[in-house]
């Protein structure tokens, strides 16, 4: 499994990178308006009604970045997780939560990438 | 009891005459502001997965139609969600404060031929690509274009 995750390691960190430099870049935003402005009622009449919300998210442009925020923060949390498991549990189980850790960040991006084709 | 860190980390090519005790991680690492710093950025990998899968939440009920997307952001706006969001936008500010200030320092002392930019230009060119993407989100979903 260490040896898998070892082989693994440059496209999993491609994608830690991009989940760090891009998610974050990506998350407040999307945070401030889709979590906590519209629910709460702050933003405009409509501006995040179904319709618009729709049209925005089935744009390309809507699709790649939603994708983003689906997949880029998994990624980006899977492998902080695992070095922080690593420091808390020594290196012993880490093959097994490592693996654990991304299968989760994987199945979830294939996912995303589901449900951005099929909005 | 400490206990070794990484045994080869600070292993010379070729031993030194010099005999150096193994590194050790202190036992009280966890309360050291520093490391304690350090394992809170690795904690924000929590919310951070979590905001992911919600954003699935978020793509399936957009395919879904209306319904799903009123029942979403009714959930949203429950105590519990709302605190979440603002604990993940607390993470992703933090994040992004710690990380644009390492990146420049981790840059390579030449990319090919070139040198790359002076620390201070790399940072201050994070923080508009940063600030600059959070306020076409919010231009964008907040409603005011197009």
């Amino acid at each position: 499994m260490k040896t898998l995750l070892l082989r693994l390691e440059p496209v999993i960190w491609l994608l830690f990178g991009a989940g760090i430099m891009v998610g974050t870049m990506l998350l407040p935003g999307y945070l401030l308006t889709v979590g906590l402005g519209a629910p709460l009622g702050l933003l405009p009449e409509g501006a995040l009604g179904y319709e618009r919300a729709h049209a925005i998210a089935s744009n390309p442009i809507g699709r790649l970045v939603l994708l983003g925020i689906i997949a880029l923060p998994l990624w980006k949390g899977a492998h902080h997780l695992r070095a922080l498991f690593a420091d808390w549990l020594g290196h012993g189980p880490d093959g097994l939560i490592g693996s654990l850790l991304y299968a989760v960040a994987a199945v979830g991006s294939l996912l995303g990438i589901y449900a951005v084709l099929t909005l | 009891m400490a206990r070794p860190s990484h045994p080869q980390a600070m292993t010379p090519h070729r031993p030194g005459s010099t005999r150096t005790a193994a590194p050790q991680v202190p036992d009280d690492f966890w309360t050291r502001r520093r490391m304690l710093t350090y394992l809170l950025f690795d904690a924000t990998g929590l919310p951070y997965m979590l905001v992911g899968l919600l954003a699935l939440r978020v793509a399936f009920a957009l395919g879904r139609g209306p319904e799903a997307w009123a029942r979403l952001m009714q959930d949203f706006s429950h105590p519990l969600y709302v605190a979440f969001h603002v604990l993940a936008l607390i993470a992703a500010v933090f994040v992004g404060v710690r990380f644009f200030r390492l990146f420049p320092k981790a840059q390579p002392p030449r990319i090919g031929p070139a040198k790359p930019p002076p620390g201070l230009l790399i940072h201050a060119g994070l923080y508009a690509a940063w600030l600059g993407l959070t306020l076409v989100l919010l231009i964008v979903l907040g409603g005011l274009w197009p």
